[in-house]
């Protein structure tokens, strides 16, 4: 073939585009190529609102039920009333009847945390009439208490799944309904009949009961409840917070008696000390609160900026109070009593405007282990000044008295700050704790700090439960990265003929990402992950919201870090289970006879499709910062979910017909949806434009369009640039890059010097044989 | 090698050591230059205006006075005004390996990516800083 270019310079080259000449056959293809492509958006755009009608109308179906079993439904990001968390008469809010059915009788909130009494009216036949009357008297038939009133756990969106809960008086769970929820992947991903599966497991339990997802652990006496599975984090937090809930109510209506801890043994060591030195120490420990933390906008003083320490200890007491004081005060206390000073600046109050005498402080209490301790206004004790030196200036102080042997300063325990959270947008407030623990420091303790075993953060509970998987997951990312960095090797060892020393691993990893990555760990990536990653840095970052999915975690770190050593090729080419699946399917049409109904693309089609994902990724990024929650939605034009986490017929119709439309069309054409719709493959292909390691070309690249021709990602364009944004890192292009019988002008050399009899020496990393070179007798290169 | 890379590098590209780090860290936030600024006088006056727009729209959230997504949308409008700007004052970006001194002409979609990654970085530092200052209004 006669190379279609002239050359002006040496770094000058002025191409000749060839004429587009399509034939007809060609653009009969690209019709129905189009056509298609057309059908995909069309559903992809109007399944999200068929599928949201679907939700509605189980929503609909499910109110009829009762209690546990049907009582989530349309309960993502329910709309409550915002009286709900402040108006004494729970009921009339929420449905109490559905956690308590027997009962028809409920009591206005009561206690703290708060509960309500469900009563049965006493019926009583009335003989002489023959019929039935209501007695006066009710029986108290348990308690029913609302979630965010007891606890402030977030679940997997950061935040909390509002649970109603109604506990018989024996202290066994009678129902349990979630009102509302903002768990993206109970909304797109796993059907709510799951949920309804999971909470369900509650009732029947007792409020002492130790629960755990999964199998029964042997020791400890522990009770296994089946998980959802892909919503690991999700239940976890519920199986927290139903369970905690109980148990603080049980507690504080007299159902589980306090069990006294063993005391604190002080030792001698009274010296005073300074604030400073008792700071530094951790013997005074400070809280701040900022107005966001709220809900309100930040002004120039914190919401509260609180300090607080244990004055049992002489030292401590001692430092802060002074000599005098401190005798007075231990004299008043009693045996396994125990005086907490606070102190605070700020723009709210942790005595709490609302307290009248004789009720409860509701802005502080002190936290230990499951128990929590609440302070009367006969617990309370002035403190006028702080007689340490250095201390600074507060607007608010007060001595605290904790009177329970459950509690023992020996052990690690907190001070929590109950306060309100406001939701800018509904006006809605949620209960929010913000605590700091405080440890007596060894020094001050007979024989040290006892050895206590804390319970591990979730996120470790579960990278724990899966290490197995996870050794397993990083040894398949640890061989793909090093497959590919052997790419040099593997591809010399190839010709266009013969492909096996790349094909096979490559279709090794593939068929491991699919059956393994994919439909096993359910570790598909998805767009809705780097949107939360935007948001996290430009707002907040926790750490255990991405370390709670350990696989997605180590994912991630392996996608960033070879993005920018190779860029998205190797990620999208090699590991993502949909795109290994899509072309997969690809290849077996291929095998299967298909081949002669697959087709490409034409270049000017191709050019103007491929920008589609970039749009797709923008507008869900422009949309995530007006809300998340609709751009989660809109993320279903990824069809992973269907494809790997609920399962392609277990989702409602548009699903499972947009992800088996892709699916079809990906067996005529290589990875359509990569090509064309993905928003993480647009994602990922951004940052590729700065990857440090690109794939070789030869000067002729420019002329000879042989690697452009077998390249089905089309990331070849008609000068021989790769445009690594596109590349999927197939690596044909490199096969062809070093044969010498399939490489234009290695070929043309190859005949060349064989004719002229001269060897075919190794071929050089640009792409041509080692120029050879003759020498003199004395071994000195001419 | 990359055939179709020409000599559209940056003047610093020859110099070395912690001169050329230096040049690189003024490039990255400095996005005109002085030929650029004698062809595109209006586009690089009205460009001026915008930097120190968003400057004192950085400088308001120092001061409390300006919510999360008011410097979101600046920092957004400036980043497309500096895509313009570069592809006609620096249309050139980093090839390989970041350490090594390799430019290529930029593409638009080389010069977007650059940019808006390139800002996106700059903007989370910012905005940390000013958040861990408690300057910033952050609720998402
Ligand atoms: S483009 Fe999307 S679906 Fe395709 S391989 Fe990349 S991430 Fe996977
Ligand atoms: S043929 Fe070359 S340019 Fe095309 S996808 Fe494969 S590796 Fe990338």
């Amino acid at each position: 073939m006669t190379p279609n270019y002239e050359l002006s310079s040496c770094t000058n080259i002025h191409m000749k585009v060839p004429p587009l000449s399509v034939a007809h056959s060609t653009i009969h293809l690209i019709n129905r190529f189009m056509v298609l492509i057309a059908w995909c958006l069309i559903f992809s755009l109007g399944f999200s609102a068929k599928a949201q009608a679907e939700d509605e109308k189980d929503a609909d179906y499910n109110t009829h039920g009762r209690h546990a079993t049907a009582t989530h439904s349309g309960s993502y990001e329910a709309p409550l009333p915002v009286e709900l968390s402040t108006d004494p008469d729970l009921c009339a809010y929420v449905p109490c009847s559905d956690v308590f059915p027997n009962a028809d009788y409920f009591s206005s909130r009561k206690g703290r945390p708060a509960y309500v009494e469900a009563y049965r009216s006493k019926k009583v036949e009335d003989k002489e009439n023959g019929h039935h009357t209501q007695d006066e008297s009710r029986v108290l038939l348990g308690y029913v208490f609302l979630s965010t009133d007891i606890v402030d756990i977030p679940a997997y969106s950061g935040k909390p799944v509002v649970t109603l809960m109604g506990m018989d008086v024996s202290g066994k769970i009678v129902g349990v309904k979630v009102l509302k929820h903002s768990e993206p992947i109970l909304l797109v991903g796993i059907p709510e009949r799951e949920l309804t599966k999971f909470i369900k497991q509650f009732v029947g339990k007792h409020a002492w009961d130790k629960l755990e997802i999964g199998k029964a652990r042997a020791e400890g006496g522990y009770i296994g409840i089946d998980a959802i599975s892909g919503a690991t984090v999700t239940v976890i937090s519920e199986n927290q917070v139903v369970m905690r809930c109980a148990y603080e109510i049980a507690k504080q209506v007299g159902i589980i008696k306090a069990v006294p801890r063993p005391q604190a043994e002080f030792t001698s060591i009274s010296e005073q000390r300074n604030w400073d030195e008792l700071l530094a120490e951790g013997s005074i420990q400070h809280l701040t609160v900022s107005p966001a933390d709220v809900g309100l906008d930040n002004t120039s003083q914190p919401y509260i900026d609180l300090y607080f320490g244990y004055l049992n200890a002489p030292a401590i007491g001692r430092s802060i109070l002074g000599e005098r004081n401190y005798a007075g005060l231990m004299a008043e206390l009693k045996p396994n009593e125990h005086a907490v000073f606070i102190v605070a600046n700020g723009a709210a109050s942790f005595k709490g405007s609302g307290f009248v005498r004789g009720g409860i402080y509701d802005r502080i209490q002190v936290s230990q282990d499951m128990d929590s301790f609440t302070f009367r206004d006969t617990d309370y004790r002035n403190l006028y000044n702080i007689q340490a030196v250095g201390a600074p200036e507060f607007n608010e102080s007060g001595i605290f008295i904790i009177r329970s042997a459950s509690f023992s300063a020996a052990y690690p325990w907190s001070l929590v700050f109950l306060g309100n959270k406001m939701d800018r947008q509904t006006g809605t407030k949620t209960f929010a704790n913000f605590d700091r623990e405080y440890w007596l420091q060894s020094r001050y303790l007979q024989g040290g700090r006892p050895v206590i075993i804390k319970s591990d953060p979730v996120w470790l509970k579960i990278w724990k439960s899966r290490i197995k998987e996870i050794v397993g997951f990083i040894s398949i990312l640890i061989f793909t990265a090093t497959i590919y960095a052997r790419r040099d090797n593997l591809v010399r060892r190839s010709n266009r003929k013969d492909k096996r020393w790349v094909s096979i691993p490559k279709y090794a990893i593939w068929m491991t990402s699919i059956g393994f990555i994919g439909f096993g760990l359910m570790a598909q990536p998805s767009i809705t992950q780097v949107l939360t990653w935007f948001h996290s840095m430009l707002f907040q970052w926790k750490w255990e919201l991405f370390l709670s999915d350990p696989f997605i975690f180590i994912f991630w770190l392996f996608i960033i870090l070879t993005v920018f050593v190779w860029g998205r090729g190797l990620f999208c080419g090699w590991m993502c289970p949909f795109g290994s699946l899509t072309e997969l399917l690809y290849k077996i049409a291929e095998k299967v006879g298909l081949k002669r109904f697959q087709f490409i693309p034409s270049n000017a089609v191709h050019e103007r499709l491929k920008w589609l994902k970039y749009g797709i990724f923008l507008v869900l990024l422009i949309v995530s910062f007006f809300s998340m929650g609709l751009a989660e939605k809109l993320a279903e034009v990824e069809p992973f979910k269907t494809t790997f986490l609920v399962g392609l017929f277990n989702r409602s119709w548009p699903y499972t017909l947009f992800t088996a439309t892709l699916l079809g069309l990906s067996l005529f054409t290589e990875r359509p949806f990569c090509k064309y719709l993905c928003p993480l493959g647009a994602a990922l292909a951004m940052p590729t434009t700065f990857r440090w390691f690109g794939l070789k070309r030869k000067q002729e690249c420019t002329s000879c369009t042989a690697c452009a021709k077998g390249c089905g990602s089309q990331a070849i364009d008609h000068k021989g640039v790769i445009d690594h944004r596109e590349c999927l890192l197939c690596l044909d292009c490199m096969v062809l890059y070093y044969d010498d019988h399939a490489c234009p002008p290695l070929s043309k050399e190859r005949k060349l010097r064989t004719l002229s009899g001269l060897p075919l020496t190794r071929i050089s990393a640009g792409g041509y044989y080692i120029p050879i070179h003759p020498i003199n007798e004395k071994g000195v290169d001419k | 090698m990359n055939p179709n890379i020409n000599n559209n590098a940056p003047t610093y590209a020859h110099v070395s050591g912690i001169k050329w780090v230096v040049c690189e860290i003024i490039d990255h936030l400095w996005p005109w230059n002085k030929e650029g600024w004698r062809q595109h006088k209006a586009i690089e006056t009205a460009g001026m205006a915008l930097a120190i727009a968003a400057t004192v729209a950085w400088l308001l959230a120092a001061n409390r006075q300006l919510g999360a997504s008011a410097v979101i949308g600046w920092w957004l409008g400036w980043s497309i005004y500096e895509i313009i700007i570069r592809m006609q004052c620096k249309p050139y970006i980093k090839d390989g390996p970041w350490w090594r001194h390799n430019y290529r002409p930029a593409s638009r979609m080389d010069m977007f990516c650059y940019v808006m990654f390139k800002n996106l970085l700059i903007g989370v530092i910012l905005f940390s800083v000013l958040r861990n200052l408690g300057l910033l209004q952050m609720v998402d």
